[in-house]
């Protein structure tokens, strides 16, 4: 992992623990978050900190470490799945079928007029699972999957993304709406399987639907 | 899109479903924000797509992951003295 160890002094190691150890449990929950089960959390965080220690001196604001950690995670994180699918051929996670960027959810399930006294595809979303939802953030490709983990799972905002990921915040939003468009579809098919939803919200029905309850 | 886009005064239902993930993400300026506002007190759709999207977001927000870190706190603590 790491061969060229610098020398750090004992100031510096002490510094460094102060700055890296109050962070350990964020780097670890996002390392969670985006390591779903394809690798492993902990050896993440390690390897982070590693870097973190080998470029200790670039840190110059110590008020924006946890950024700073956080964008080595995610970049350790992003260059390790590189390797792995140059090494193995891992095969990009979504289905080619998932290419369109502006899929609905709501869209699929939503049938206006019907029912006025409920909604069914907010029910939809409270029947998923916690692993349903997990397994769909672990089907998105790298890029989107570090930006829907810092935005809705870890609350950040666009600027905060921009500055931890080092991309322009246009990005920031198109990779999120691309994201959700993946991630909603990944949902849709785990709402189909045990059949949360049924047939009738399918899309030919719910357009012949539509037509007629348009006034 | 939908054909009562025509009945709402201001934004059209299209303009509306663009700004909902900076909505929901709290990053549209004040008047984009009055704009839709104004336009989910009127359309029952677009309120309701809104509402989904938050609920979405509210899931992924609550995800719970099991973080104990204290043996890792502990492994990284002797990490640092190795370098
Ligand atoms: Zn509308």
């Amino acid at each position: 992992m790491v061969d060229n160890r610098t020398q750090l002094s004992l100031e510096d190691k002490q510094m460094l623990k102060e700055i890296v150890l109050p962070w350990v449990d964020d780097l670890h929950r996002v390392a969670l978050q985006l390591c779903h089960d394809h690798c492993n959390a902990e050896e993440l965080v390690a390897e982070c900190v590693a870097r973190a220690c080998e470029h200790f001196t670039k840190l110059r604001d110590h008020s924006k470490a946890k950024q700073w950690l956080l964008r080595i995670l995610t970049n350790t994180y992003i260059s390790k799945r590189r390797t792995e699918r140059t090494r193995q051929e891992i095969p990009l996670s979504i289905d080619a079928d998932i290419s369109e960027d502006n899929f609905s959810l709501f869209d699929q399930l939503s049938m206006p007029f019907i029912l006025w006294w409920s909604n069914p595809e907010r029910e939809v979303i409270n029947k998923l699972m916690d692993e349903d939802i997990r397994r769909a953030i672990g089907s998105l490709p790298d890029e989107y999957r570090v930006v829907i983990v810092l935005c809705d799972v870890e609350g950040f905002s666009y600027k905060e993304i921009s500055g931890t990921l080092k991309i322009p915040i246009g990005t920031v939003r198109s990779r999120l709406a691309r994201g959700r468009s993946f991630l909603q579809k990944s949902l849709w098919h785990y709402a189909e399987e045990p059949g949360i939803v049924q047939s009738r919200t399918k899309k030919g029905q719910r357009e012949h639907v539509e037509t007629h309850a348009t006034p | 899109m939908l054909k009562h886009t025509q009945h709402h005064k201001g934004i059209s239902c299209e303009e509306a479903i663009k700004r909902v993930y900076d909505f929901i993400d709290n990053h549209l300026k004040a008047k984009a924000r009055a704009e839709l506002e104004h336009h989910l007190e009127t359309c029952r759709h677009c309120f309701d797509r809104v509402e989904f999207e938050k609920l979405l977001k509210a899931r992924l927000r609550h995800l719970k992951v099991d973080t104990e870190s204290k043996a890792l706190r502990k492994k990284i603590d002797e990490l640092i003295e190795q370098f």
